[in-house]
C-alpha cells in the first residue's frame, strides 16, 4: 500500500512538473500582449518597445520560463500588467468565493448523491430506480446555462423572492445570494455522482463476495454497510474527482452570470486583458487544486479496495 | 403467458428501460435536422424591433428573427462539437489502437504516459485560453475541444482493445492464419466498437456543453454570431419579454443532447448486458 | 444416525420449466454426501434449497429440513431459512477466491462472522491451514495467492461453525497432487463431526469420498449410490518407430524480456510421427509455456525447435504449410472463441484459411468432426456463450483437427468433459495417431496421460526431472514429484492412505432409473 501512495506521488509530482511548462506555453502563446493591447492608440512604437522591455517580455520565452518558474517556487506570481499588484493577491481575492460556492455546492451533492446511488443500485430496475435514473439523466443533459437562465428568470425576475446578481458583501453572511448559483451546480453533480454510486452498488451486490457473506448470514443492513458501500464508493469518488472539472466549468459559468467575482470572473478578466502574469498565476493554481483532486481520489480509492500496483 | 412465467423471464422483460429507442432518436434528429438543413432552407428573416413578437417564434434582443437565427445557428453549435469529438477519436483511437497492438513497450508507454500527465489539466480552462487567442475561430475552438478529449479518449480505447487482443481469441486467430486486417478489424475492432459507442454519446454531450459554455461566456463566438448558445447568452434578458429567443435554441440544445443520454445510457447496458452473458 | 439435512420430493421451477423433479437426499453428521451430475442437472439449484436460496423467479417445492427446522415446505421457502445461513449450513462456492471481498482485510470479517454465529476465528483459521498470525489477518485479499485464497474462504465458513459443509465443484482447477490434498483435509473435516454436501462432476474425488451418491440427471435422480464404471482409458496405438517428426532442443523459456522470470530449463523433447508424448507436472511447473513455445505462440525462447529437421519459427514467421502442420488446443477454451460469431463458422475457417476449401465445403467438415465429438450441428450454430464448457472444449479440439495437423498439441483438453465425452475425444485422436499424427498431450494427471501416451515426460519447476514410457514411469518413478504423481493416480483406490472409510459404492444398481 505504501509502495501505491509513494508510486502514486510521484506521478503527482511529474504532472506537476509537465503541468507548469503547459501552462507556461499555452498562455504565452496568446497573441498579442498587454503592452500591445494598452498603449497602441497613445504611444509609439519605440515607447512600447520600452514598455515591453520593462514588463520584461522581449526576452526570450526560456528565460522567461526560468524566472517565472523560479518565483513560483519560492510564491511569488508576478506582478498583474494591468493592475499593477501581485498576482497573489488576486488569487487571494477572488479564491473566497470561489472555494464558498464549491464546497456549499459539494456538502449537498455529495450525501445526497450516495443515499440516491444506493437507493437506486439496491432497487435495480425497480420503479424507483426507474423514475430517479430518468430524471437524472435528463437533468444531467441541460447545462448548465440554460438552467441558469430560467432560474434567475422565474425566481428572480419574475417572482422577485432572489438576488439574481451579486450586489457585494460576504457571500456567508447572506445566503441567499448563494441559492441559485448552488441550484445551477447542483443538477448536473448530483446526477453523475449518483448514476456512479448506482453502478458501483448495482456491481457490488451481483459481487460473489456479497452473495457469499449472504449465504454465511450476514444480515442485510450490515452486508449494505460493510461489504457493499465500501466497494461501490470507488466509482463515486473517482467521478468526483472528475466532477471537479465539470463543476469548474460550472463556477465559470455561475460566477459569469450572478457576477460574482470570484476565480472564473478574474479568469476571464485576465484572458481578455491579456494579463499573462495573472492568468498564469490563475491557471497554474487551478490545475494545482485539479491535481491534487485527482491525487486525493485516487489514494481514497485504494484505502478503500487496496490494489496491487500503479504500473499496469 | 403465464404470471409465473413472466416472473421468470421478468429480467428480460423489464430491460427496454425508459424511453423507446424511437423517442431518443427523434430528440437527436430534430436539431441534427435544424441544423443541417436550416441554412438550405429559403427562409426570408426579416429584422424588426427588439423582442416583438413579429414572425413565428418573434424577434431577438437587435430585432432578428428568431426562426432565422434559429435555422442558421445549428451548424456551429453542433458541428463544433461533433467535429471536435470526431476529431478526439481520429486521434485519440490512433493513439490507443496503436498503444495497444505494438510488441514494443517503449511505444505504448511514450504514447500513454504524456496523456497520464495531461489529464487533470482543468478542459473549460484550456479551451477558454485558446479561444481567446484565436478570438471566434470556430476551427481553434474545434481542436481545442478535441484535444482535451484525447487522453480518455485514447485511454479507453487503449484499454478495451488490449483486453481484446491480448486474450485467446487472438492467438485462436493467428493459428488459423487470420489475415492482421481480419484480426484487427473483425475482431479487435469490433470488440472496441460496443464502449467506444456508449462513450460517444457522453462524449458529445459533453463537447456540446464546452463549446456552447465558452461560446456562452463570450469568450469563443461574437457575440453577435447566430450560434444557439450565443443567442441564449444574448437574449437572457429577454426571457420574459420574448420567451422564444431564449427557450427555443435551449431546447435545440437539450433535446440534442438529452437524446444522446438516453442513446448512451441504452448502450451501457447492453455492452454490460453482453459481457454478463458471455460469462 | 439421524441425518442433519433431510431433503424430500424437492422440485424447482421457473414458470413451465421445471428445473429439479422430485429430488430426495439426506446429509449426515460425519459423513461425505455426493450429488453427482454434469452441469445443469440441478446439482446446485439443489444445494442452494438447503440455504432457503434459489433464483429470481424460481419456485422452491417439496420439503427440506435442516437441524430440525423447515427451511422450505409446499409453499417455498420458510422464515427460518435466514437464521440456518452460515450458522447451520455454509456454502463454498466453485470458485472460493472470488468470494473475498476485496475491500476488507480478512481478520475483520472473520471476526465479523464469528461474532455473529458465536464461532471461534482462530479455531476455523486452524483447521483452514491459514497462518493465524496478527499480521496476515491484516491482509487483503490481494496479498494472498490463489491457492491461500480458498483457504481463508474455507476458514471463513468454518469460522461460522457449521452443522453442514455444502461444497461446489471443490476440485476444479487443482492438478491431481493438489486433489489428493484436498481429499485427505475434507475427510479430516468430516472427521470432526460435519456433515458433507458434495457437488461434482469429478467421479474419482466422489469415489475417494463419498459414503452416499445421488446421480442427478436434467432435474431427477437417475440412480442413488451407484456411479458409473470408471471408463476403460486405453488407447490402443501402434507406436511407429522412425525419425522424430518435431523435436526441441534446449528448449528455455522466460515470462519478460531479456530472459527474466524464467519458466522452463533447457527441455529437451522429441516425437515421432504416429506417436504421443505426454507432458505432466503440476499447475505452473512449465507445461503450457512448453506447449506454446511448440505453436509458436510464446516468443521469448531459446533453444531450437525443428520440424522434420527444418527449423520451425514463432508462429508469425510461419510459412502456411508449417501453421497447418502444428496445432494447439487451449486449455482456457472460452476466451478462445470470439463472442460474436457461431462456433460452427470459427471451427471451419480453419480448413478455409489453412487447407484452402471453399466454405461450404469447410463448413460440413466442421459440422461434421464437431458431431463426431457428440456436438449437435444445432448447438454448434449458437454463439460461444450457448455452449458448456465441455461442449466448447470438444470444438476447440474440432478447429484444431480441421488444419489436419501434423503435429497435434493437446493441453488439459479434458478436464471439462465427462466419462462421455472424454471417450469420443480419445477415439478421434487415436485415429489421428493411426493417420500418422504426432500428438503432445499436457496434463496433470499422470493416469490419463499414461493411458493415452507412449512416452511421458514429467516437469518440474521448469525442469524435465524424469522420461521414459508409461509403464515404468508409473511402476518405477524415480523422482519425488513422478512418485507423488503416481500416488495421486490413486486417488479413488481404497488402499490409498490414509483412507479410514472404503466407499461402499458398487456397480449393482440398487435403485431403477426413473427414465
Amino acid at each position: 500500500m505504501r509502495s501505491y501512495a509513494a508510486q502514486r506521488a510521484g506521478l503527482a509530482i511529474v504532472q506537476l512538473a509537465v503541468l507548469s511548462v503547459l501552462v507556461f506555453v499555452l498562455t504565452s502563446l496568446l497573441p498579442g500582449d498587454a503592452a500591445d493591447l494598452r498603449f497602441t492608440e497613445t504611444l509609439t512604437p519605440s515607447q512600447v518597445a520600452a514598455l515591453r522591455a520593462e514588463l520584461g517580455l522581449d526576452q526570450p520565452p526560456v528565460e522567461r520560463f526560468v524566472h517565472w518558474l523560479g518565483n513560483v517556487l519560492t510564491g511569488d506570481l508576478g506582478t498583474s500588467l494591468i493592475s499593477g499588484g501581485p498576482v497573489v493577491d488576486i488569487v487571494r481575492h477572488s479564491i473566497g468565493a470561489t472555494l464558498v460556492l464549491t464546497l456549499a455546492t459539494l456538502a449537498i451533492v455529495v450525501p445526497l448523491a450516495v443515499a440516491l446511488g444506493i437507493v437506486m443500485g439496491t432497487r435495480e430496475n425497480g420503479r424507483v430506480d426507474r423514475a430517479i435514473t430518468s430524471i437524472t439523466l435528463a437533468l444531467s443533459a441541460i447545462p448548465d446555462f440554460v438552467i441558469a437562465v430560467v432560474l434567475v428568470a422565474v425566481f428572480s425576475l419574475k417572482l422577485g423572492w432572489l438576488p439574481a446578481t451579486w450586489i457585494g458583501g460576504n457571500l456567508l453572511s447572506s445566503p441567499a445570494l448563494l441559492i441559485l448559483p448552488i441550484a445551477v451546480l447542483f443538477g448536473r453533480t448530483v446526477c453523475l455522482l449518483s448514476r456512479q454510486v448506482r453502478a458501483g452498488t448495482v456491481a457490488a451486490l451481483n459481487a460473489e463476495y456479497v452473495t457469499q457473506a449472504r449465504r454465511l448470514g450476514i444480515p442485510r443492513r450490515q452486508l449494505l454497510l460493510r461489504h457493499v458501500l465500501p466497494n461501490a464508493a470507488v466509482p463515486g469518488v473517482q467521478e468526483l474527482a472528475r466532477t471537479g472539472d465539470t463543476l469548474l466549468g460550472g463556477v465559470l459559468v455561475v460566477e459569469a452570470i450572478f457576477a460574482i467575482p470570484g476565480f472564473a470572473t478574474a479568469l476571464v478578466d485576465g484572458v481578455e486583458t491579456r494579463d499573462i502574469p495573472t492568468v498564469q498565476g490563475l491557471t497554474l493554481v487551478l490545475a494545482v487544486a485539479a491535481l491534487l483532486i485527482n491525487l486525493g481520489a485516487d489514494l481514497v480509492c485504494n484505502r478503500l479496495v487496496p490494489r496491487t500496483a500503479l504500473l499496469r | 403467458m403465464s404470471p409465473r412465467e413472466r416472473v421468470a423471464s421478468g429480467r428480460r422483460l423489464r430491460m427496454p428501460r425508459g424511453v423507446s429507442v424511437g423517442v431518443s432518436v427523434g430528440l437527436v434528429a430534430v436539431p441534427l435536422v435544424v441544423a443541417v438543413l436550416g441554412p438550405l432552407l429559403p427562409y426570408d428573416a426579416r429584422p424588426g424591433l427588439p423582442y416583438s413578437p413579429e414572425g413565428v417564434l418573434g424577434t431577438d434582443g437587435l430585432g432578428r428573427d428568431v426562426l432565422g437565427l434559429l435555422l442558421v445557428g445549428g451548424r456551429s453549435a453542433l458541428g463544433m462539437a461533433i467535429g471536435a469529438v470526431v476529431l478526439a477519436y481520429l486521434i485519440g483511437g490512433l493513439i490507443g489502437l496503436t498503444a495497444a497492438s505494438t510488441r514494443h513497450r517503449w511505444l505504448d508507454e511514450g504514447m500513454m504516459r504524456p496523456l497520464d500527465v495531461l489529464l487533470p489539466l482543468p478542459s473549460l480552462l484550456v479551451i477558454s485560453v485558446v479561444a481567446v487567442g484565436w478570438r471566434a475561430s470556430a476551427i481553434a475552438i474545434t481542436v481545442a475541444v478535441a484535444m482535451v478529449n484525447v487522453p480518455t479518449v485514447a485511454r479507453l480505447v487503449r484499454a478495451a482493445a488490449l483486453d481484446a487482443a491480448s486474450g485467446p481469441v487472438v492467438e485462436a486467430l493467428r493459428m488459423q492464419r487470420e489475415s492482421w486486417f481480419t484480426i484487427q478489424l473483425g475482431y479487435v475492432g469490433r470488440s472496441v466498437l460496443g464502449p467506444v459507442a456508449a462513450d460517444l454519446g457522453t462524449r458529445i454531450t459533453l463537447a456540446v456543453f464546452l463549446v456552447a459554455s465558452v461560446n456562452f461566456l463570450g469568450l469563443g463566438l461574437s457575440p453577435t454570431a447566430p450560434d444557439w448558445a450565443v443567442s441564449v447568452s444574448r437574449n437572457r434578458e429577454g426571457l420574459l419579454l420574448q420567451p422564444w429567443s431564449v427557450l427555443a435554441p435551449a431546447l435545440l440544445l437539450v433535446s440534442f443532447t438529452l437524446g444522446f443520454n438516453l442513446l448512451a445510457d441504452r448502450l451501457v447496458h447492453r455492452s454490460r448486458r453482453l459481457v454478463e452473458s458471455a460469462r | 444416525m439421524t441425518p442433519v439435512v433431510r431433503v424430500t420430493g424437492l422440485s424447482a421451477t421457473a414458470g413451465e420449466a421445471v428445473l429439479v423433479d422430485g429430488v430426495s437426499f439426506e446429509v449426515v453428521a460425519g459423513e461425505v454426501t455426493a450429488l453427482v451430475g454434469a452441469s445443469g442437472s440441478g446439482k446446485t439449484t439443489s444445494a442452494l434449497a438447503l440455504l432457503g436460496e434459489h433464483a429470481d423467479g424460481v419456485q422452491l417445492g417439496g420439503y427440506v429440513e435442516v437441524d430440525g427446522q423447515l427451511v422450505v415446505a409446499s409453499n417455498g421457502v420458510t422464515a427460518a431459512a435466514q437464521s440456518i445461513r452460515g450458522r447451520v449450513v455454509a456454502y463454498m462456492p466453485q470458485h472460493p477466491g472470488s468470494a473475498l471481498n476485496p475491500a476488507r482485510r480478512i481478520g475483520t470479517t472473520l471476526q465479523e462472522l464469528a461474532k455473529l454465529h458465536d464461532g471461534d476465528a482462530r479455531e476455523a483459521v486452524r483447521a483452514a491451514q491459514v497462518p493465524g498470525d496478527r499480521s496476515t489477518l491484516k491482509r487483503f485479499p490481494y496479498q494472498f495467492s490463489g491457492g491461500q485464497r480458498q483457504r481463508v474462504a474455507l476458514a471463513q465458513t468454518l469460522t461460522c461453525r457449521p452443522k453442514v459443509l455444502v461444497l461446489d465443484e471443490p476440485s476444479t482447477g487443482l492438478d491431481s497432487i493438489t486433489r489428493l490434498q484436498l481429499v485427505h483435509e475434507l475427510r479430516d473435516l468430516a472427521a470432526t463431526g460435519l456433515g458433507i454436501l458434495l457437488l461434482s462432476h469429478d467421479l474419482d474425488l466422489v469415489r475417494a469420498l463419498a459414503s452416499r451418491v445421488v446421480v442427478l440427471d436434467a432435474g431427477q435422480v437417475i440412480a442413488t449410490d451407484v456411479l458409473p464404471p470408471a471408463p476403460d482409458l486405453k488407447v490402443t496405438g501402434t507406436s511407429a518407430a522412425g525419425q522424430p517428426l518435431l523435436t526441441a532442443m534446449n528448449l528455455s523459456a522466460s515470462l519478460r524480456p531479456r530472459g527474466r522470470d524464467v519458466v522452463l530449463h533447457e527441455a529437451d523433447l522429441a516425437v515421432r510421427a504416429g506417436a504421443c508424448l505426454g507432458v505432466v507436472g503440476r499447475s505452473g511447473s512449465g507445461k503450457t509455456t512448453l506447449a506454446r513455445c511448440l505453436a509458436g505462440l510464446h516468443e521469448r525462447y531459446t533453444g531450437t525447435i525443428l520440424l522434420d529437421d527444418e527449423p520451425l519459427p514463432v508462429l508469425r514467421k510461419r510459412t502456411r504449410d508449417q501453421h497447418r502442420r502444428v496445432q494447439y488446443v487451449w486449455q482456457e477454451v472460452r476466451g478462445s472463441f470470439d463472442e460474436r460469431r457461431p462456433v460452427d463458422q470459427q471451427v471451419a475457417r480453419t480448413a478455409q484459411r489453412l487447407r484452402g476449401l471453399a466454405p461450404d465445403k469447410a463448413h460440413a467438415e466442421a459440422v461434421a468432426t464437431l458431431a463426431r465429438l457428440g456436438v449437435a450441428a444445432i448447438t454448434a450454430a449458437r454463439p460461444p456463450s450457448r455452449l458448456s464448457g465441455g461442449e466448447l472444449q470438444r470444438a476447440a479440439l474440432a478447429r484444431a483437427v480441421l488444419a489436419n495437423p501434423d503435429v497435434l498439441i493437446c493441453d488439459e483438453i479434458t478436464t471439462a468433459l465427462d466419462d462421455h465425452g472424454t471417450a469420443l475425444v480419445l477415439d478421434l485422436l487415436t485415429e489421428l495417431k493411426d493417420r500418422g499424427t504426432a500428438l503432445i498431450w499436457i496434463g496433470h494427471d499422470l493416469r490419463l496421460v499414461a493411458a493415452v501416451a507412449d512416452r511421458v515426460l514429467v516437469l518440474d519447476a521448469g525442469r524435465v526431472v524424469e522420461q521414459g514410457p508409461p509403464a515404468t514411469i508409473t511402476t518405477e518413478p524415480h523422482h519425488e514429484l513422478t512418485r507423488r504423481l503416481v500416488a495421486a493416480t490413486r486417488i479413488g483406490n481404497p488402499q490409498s492412505p490414509p483412507a479410514e472409510t472404503p466407499p461402499v459404492l458398487t456397480t449393482d444398481s440398487r435403485s431403477e432409473p426413473r427414465r
